[in-house]
């Protein structure tokens, strides 16, 4: 059984499957969306925090995808074969993301407290901040983080559409090349969008782990999503001949260690802020450990943590489409609370609380971008035929 | 059965060896005598040894103060040489536990030797804490154990206490691992000395420590699930040591000390300090002792790629502490990182940014990779980097602090620079005995990837 006698072309049935969840992931999310909106008229500053907050899982689910589909090319391991058109056809959805972004543009003078003029008049240390938070640099550089995910998205898609009818080292060379370049730009253009869209929230507080809690996050929740999808996708052909539990495994153990690596980041800068005990730095875990916000604190340490570390220990559930797809579910609401711990505590202080509209935008978003992901996967074949490493990753299920 | 692999992937091990021909390449630096580059080496690093030995005894029956420290900068050279030589440890276990877990082949030709050095650089970082104790007939006061001097207990909330568990879980993991690894290297060795010198001290040392291993395939079994969960048990602690090292500084408030980012940030520059430790001995010891077809110009390529990433982290973390810095608004966070660069030390700043930083960049081009002289001196100015970013970070928070009346400058004393070379000394006379006592390749890993991807042809 070599690559050359398969097809993996999604074959009708499946692209019928696909195309049906598109319809409805997309009526879902319009009618979800719309609702929402609707009652953003009403309260303008809700619809605004609750759409950031979606808006970051799902933008960072799709950054985490294009930095799995980079770092799979730079180490040469066979374990991103499996996973890579996934990872490209998430990454397609970066142009639709910039459209997703304008709401958030319109919302800066509701989510942004340093944008007020008289707000930064009145306050020294927003005053001291001015050269960088200011909106003109704050858009310049959403749009300069755009301008690299989809520059790096496209080259990475070309590439490997150009691989499939050239077989070769050629463009793996190439896919190589752009690799390095491309997750530095990762590194540095998370960092500061963690900063700049999230951590000034707060423009008094700031903390230099921040902008790696969202690369941690993002690689979790972006491998829990695309084993998600693989075990949906593993139903039928292409993907029922060659997925096995062995490919699980793999994936698996890197979803075990990003819940490790994430933890790892969490807790660190939770002790580092608790044992300075620092006026300028412990008000932000004093607002998110009290008044409800330590509820979630815990749940978070319990369920995002605990919880499915010892679960993900065990071989058995790594090797387990259902309980591993559970688990991975059950890391992507996780991410969802983490973030929702990060960015509303800011808006709700002293007291928990939860809107109509932190359900339906995440619905909508989710729907909306659901339908844009199951319209680019089917376009191309799921497994790359001319990757250089596919007989290697087949036979890894295989024995 | 035959193992299917992609095209791509090159031979690991050159000039297409068999098995036997590992055994013997290996095993030839034990019976031969040493040569007379191995002698000079020797010599010289026990000499360094001799010097330190001396430094500490005087600085033992004199005090600490035969240090440069004063009452501002408490903590200088000692503290920056413990943190270095626990860095230069990460890479053995980096090398032979994750890259186990990941599946990294190529690790076989160097996590031997790798292992080694880490339990050298251990000892070495574990001698300054204790002579910093002032009075290290005393340090065993360090651990929490019943006692009788009334309510003297250490204190559980200080990272100094937690990095006497941490270090020292790590040394036993570790030399524990190294030893797994050498029993059935040490099976074949005495099997080869029955032959020649049987009965012979060495040949009863060699069957002592091969606790009885005969290759069967029951105990291979036994073994490989032995040394999986060793790896698994390894791992966290290759992440944690640094850790808690950070934490030394990161719980305090020290501008400059305190920040977030210093975990993940040490951990990345320990394994940056530990590759360039591997490259630099290595690259020596492959010239040395021959084993260009073990330890190849793609082993080389690799440990550069590792080089490269970490720098990269490292440059991400200066940056981000820099940002921040001017970002949180903080006047003192200011002063410290400005007073880094262009204060009295910003000599010592910039050397540790062209060495971390900008002369790694090299790395990007595949023709530095792989020509072995220009690694050699890469990696020898990224040790001096290294050495210098914990250099810095100690000396330059603390020497300005708040109050402009107490600044003080620091300069080492010739007590603390040969206590310094003498920490080389002994790393390297610990190194230069084991190369000549123990196989330093791990060759029944070898023996196990000598097929891979020879299919593919193509030099290694």
């Amino acid at each position: 059984m070599t690559a050359s006698t398969h097809s993996f072309t999604a074959p009708a049935d499946l692209e019928k499957g696909i195309k049906s969840w598109r319809t409805r992931a997309l009526a879902v999310g319009v009618v979800a969306l719309a609702a929402g909106a609707a009652g953003g008229l009403g309260n303008p500053d809700q619809f605004f925090r609750s759409y950031l907050w979606a808006y970051l899982f799902f933008v960072g689910v799709t950054i985490g995808c294009m930095a799995l589909l980079m770092l799979q090319y730079l180490t040469g391991g066979a374990w991103g074969v499996v996973i890579r058109r996934l990872c490209e056809a998430a990454t397609r959805t970066f142009p639709l993301l910039l459209v997703l972004f304008l709401p958030v543009v319109l919302g800066i003078s509701h989510l942004y407290s340093w944008s007020h003029p008289e707000v930064a008049a009145a306050d020294e240390a927003i005053r001291h901040k001015q050269a960088y938070l200011n909106v003109p640099f704050f858009l310049g550089r959403a749009a300069f983080y755009f301008l690299g995910w989809i520059v790096f998205a496209l080259l990475l898609n070309k590439w490997s559409l150009a691989q499939d009818t050239e077989p070769g080292s050629r463009q793996q060379l190439k896919l190589q090349l752009v690799s390095g370049p491309g997750l530095l730009f990762f590194g540095l253009s998370v960092t500061f969008m963690a900063i700049d869209w999230v951590m000034s929230i707060d423009p008094h507080w700031s903390s230099t782990m921040y902008g790696l809690l969202f690369i941690a996050g993002e690689g979790l929740s972006s491998m829990a999503f695309l084993i998600t999808t693989l075990v949906i996708l593993s139903r039928s052909r292409p993907f029922s001949e060659v997925i096995t539990r062995r490919h699980l495994h793999d994936l698996g153990k890197l979803m075990f260690a990003f819940v490790m690596v994430w933890a790892y980041f969490s807790f660190s800068q939770f002790l580092i802020i608790w044992a300075g005990n620092l006026p300028e730095e412990i008000p932000w875990y004093v607002r998110r450990l009290h008044g409800g916000w330590g509820w979630v604190g815990l749940a978070l340490a319990a369920f995002h943590f605990a919880v499915p570390f010892l679960l993900l220990l065990s071989r058995d559930i790594k090797r387990n489409y259902n309980l591993l797809t559970a688990v991975a579910v059950w890391l992507l609401v996780m991410r969802m609370v983490d973030l929702y711990w990060l960015v509303m505590p800011e808006f709700r202080k002293g007291e928990f609380g939860v809107s109509w509209m932190d359900f339906v935008i995440p619905i909508g978003l989710g729907g909306i971008w659901l339908a844009a992901f199951t319209w680019q996967l089917p376009k191309r074949p799921l497994l790359p035929p001319g990757e250089l490493h596919l007989e290697e990753a087949l036979a890894h299920g295989r024995d | 059965m035959a193992e299917i692999c992609s095209p791509l992937r090159l031979p690991l091990i050159a000039g297409r060896k068999k098995p036997a021909a590992v055994t013997e390449d290996v095993c030839r630096a034990l019976t031969r005598p040493p040569s007379g580059l191995w002698w000079a080496a020797f010599a010289a690093a026990f000499a360094l040894l001799l010097l330190g030995t001396a430094a500490v005894s005087y600085q033992i029956a004199t005090g600490v103060g035969t240090w440069g420290l004063n009452t501002t900068v408490g903590w200088a050279f000692d503290i920056t040489n413990f943190v270095f030589w626990v860095g230069i440890g990460h890479a053995g276990t980096l090398i032979s536990a994750i890259l186990f877990l990941f599946r990294q082949r190529w690790r076989t030709s160097v996590n031997r030797s790798a292992e080694a050095m880490t339990l050298f650089a251990v000892m070495c970082a574990g001698i300054f804490p204790v002579i910093h104790t002032g009075r290290p007939w005393l340090a065993y006061w360090l651990f929490p154990y019943p006692n009788f001097r009334g309510s003297l207990w250490i204190n559980f909330r200080s990272p100094l206490a937690w990095d006497c568990f941490a270090i020292s879980t790590y040394f036993l993991i570790s030399a524990t691992f190294w030893y797994v690894g050498l029993i059935p290297d040490l099976a074949t060795v005495r099997d080869r000395l029955a032959s020649t010198e049987g009965g012979s001290l060495r040949h009863r040392l060699f069957s002592i420590f091969s606790l009885g291993w005969n290759g069967s395939y029951r105990v291979w079994r036994h073994y490989e699930v032995l040394y999986l969960l060793l790896a698994g048990l390894a791992t966290p602690l290759v992440i944690s040591v640094h850790t808690i090292v950070s934490w030394d500084f990161a719980t305090a408030v020290i501008p400059g000390w305190h920040a977030t980012i210093f975990p993940p940030y040490f951990v990345a520059g320990a394994i940056f300090s530990g590759i360039a430790m591997v490259l630099t001995l290595m690259l020596v010891a492959r010239k040395a002792m021959g084993l260009e077809d073990y330890i190849t110009t793609r082993h080389v390529d690799v440990m550069c790629k590792l080089l490269l990433l970490t720098s990269g982290i490292v440059a991400l973390a200066y940056g981000t502490e820099f940002f921040t810095a001017f970002y949180s608004g903080n006047p003192y966070e200011e002063f410290v990182f400005l007073n880094r660069a262009k204060g009295p030390f910003a000599w010592a700043y910039w050397t540790m940014v062209s060495c971390n930083v900008l002369v790694p960049q090299l790395l990007w081009f595949r023709r530095v990779r792989r020509s072995m002289g220009v690694v050699f001196v890469l990696s020898l100015l990224i040790n001096v980097g290294m050495w210098f970013e914990r250099f810095v970070i100690i000396v330059t928070s603390l020497h300005r602090d708040f109050l402009p009346s107490s600044w003080a400058s620091y300069r080492p004393t010739i007590v603390e620079v040969s206590t310094l070379a003498g920490s080389f000394g002994l790393f390297f006379t610990c190194f230069l005995i084991f190369c000549r006592i123990l196989p330093v390749i791990a060759m029944g890993e070898v023996k196990a990837v000598l097929s891979h991807g020879q299919g593919n042809g193509g030099e290694a």
